[in-house]
């Protein structure tokens, strides 16, 4: 019994084995990833969460018609600021835009603002629908690609050709000066008519050559007449003063 | 697109895109232009000339594209797209640059 009770003692130091595990083991909190203990492991498993499944799949389902789609705040904007750019332009030219390096991007803006015409980044889901409803619904095929609008309240297409013409990464495909729709060569021809003030003028000037060339036309029989009196008192005169008769002969006869 | 192009152009001399735009057929056209004006394919090549020739009498699209050994590569882009284009532009570069690089190691 005694031997029994030394032995148990002993026995009990040495296998205790929760006391034992602690103190060989990492603590509960550790820095490192710790694995879970296999109870728990298995707690763990049976427990997981399973969401439920419906009893018709969501991909069988008709899909749901979104109906009116809910126009973005930022989209609305866009489209309200490209309608009024329409708005208050005489010259609207289309342009594609071929990438370019920015600092070649801000020389260009700004040559084109010294002539004041402003160069809008436009995106075609925005104005395609814009310009359907508009006046340059023929421009729309020319919307394809990155684009970019060349807009002025003036009808200045020299100045802008000039500019385009040092810029090859911008090319010109159309444009819409006063309600006409021009191609590339349409307004290359145009930049080369004079200008409205040049033409006015002429015009005036034809009119009144016409009505100037009347009063002329109408007083020609009457100074012709008065030319020809002058010249034959001129010639009477120096006949008469060559051979001049006597004056008492001539009121002697009568 | 222009992502994945790795298109060389030291071989190519100059590069002309006739197309007109109120046509509907020019989308990749147009689309193979704006990929050639992307800054890493202007970089192989500066003094490779792209123009692009805007008219307006319902012709097809069509780039005609010249090399520097004289050869001439005629795409017409009413019926290819984009890819297409830039594939076949890219592995005429690639075969001519390959040639050029063995004439150079054969005679240095």
């Amino acid at each position: 019994m005694a031997a029994l009770g030394g032995g148990g003692t002993r026995w009990r130091r040495a296998w205790l084995p929760s006391l034992q595990l602690l103190r060989r083991g990492s603590k509960a909190v550790t820095r490192h990833w710790k694995a879970m203990h296999f109870q728990r492991q298995k707690l763990m498993a049976v427990t997981e969460y399973l969401p439920p499944r419906p009893a018709v799949p969501p991909r069988c389902l008709p899909r749901p018609s979104t109906g009116a789609q809910q126009e973005d705040g930022q989209v609305r904007v866009l489209r309200r600021q490209v309608e009024e750019t329409l708005r208050g332009s005489r010259i609207v030219a289309v342009c594609q835009y071929n990438s370019m390096p920015d600092e070649d991007v801000a020389m260009f803006r700004h040559y084109l603002r010294k002539h004041n015409i402003h160069v809008k980044f436009v995106l075609n889901e925005i104005v395609r629908p814009v310009l359907a409803q508009s006046k340059y619904r023929n421009l729309l095929p020319l919307f394809v690609c990155q684009n970019i609008l060349l807009v002025s309240p003036e009808t200045r297409a020299r100045e802008m050709l000039r500019v385009l013409k040092g810029v090859p990464q911008v090319n010109l495909l159309g444009a819409c000066i006063d309600d006409t729709i021009l191609s590339r060569k349409g307004v290359e021809n145009f930049a080369q008519l004079p200008s409205l003030e040049v033409s006015q003028g002429q015009t005036v000037a034809a009119l009144s050559l016409l009505s100037s060339q009347t009063s002329s036309l109408l007083q020609r029989g009457p100074a012709h007449l008065t030319a020809l009196l002058d010249e034959h008192i001129r010639r009477l005169r120096d006949t008469g003063g060559a051979t001049e008769p006597p004056p008492g002969q001539s009121t002697g006869n009568l | 697109m222009a992502s994945k192009v790795s298109l060389v152009l030291r071989p190519v001399k100059s590069i002309v895109v006739r197309f007109c735009p109120f046509e509907p057929n020019v989308e990749s056209t147009r689309k193979f232009l704006q990929c050639l004006y992307h800054k890493k394919v202007q970089a192989t090549n500066t003094n490779c000339e792209v123009t692009a020739d805007v008219r307006h009498d319902g012709s097809e699209p069509v780039v005609d594209v010249m090399f520097a050994d004289g050869d001439r590569l005629i795409m017409k882009g009413a019926h290819l797209t984009t890819g297409e284009m830039l594939s076949a532009l890219e592995s005429r570069c690639n075969a001519k640059d390959l040639k050029e690089e063995q004439k150079n190691k054969k005679n240095p």
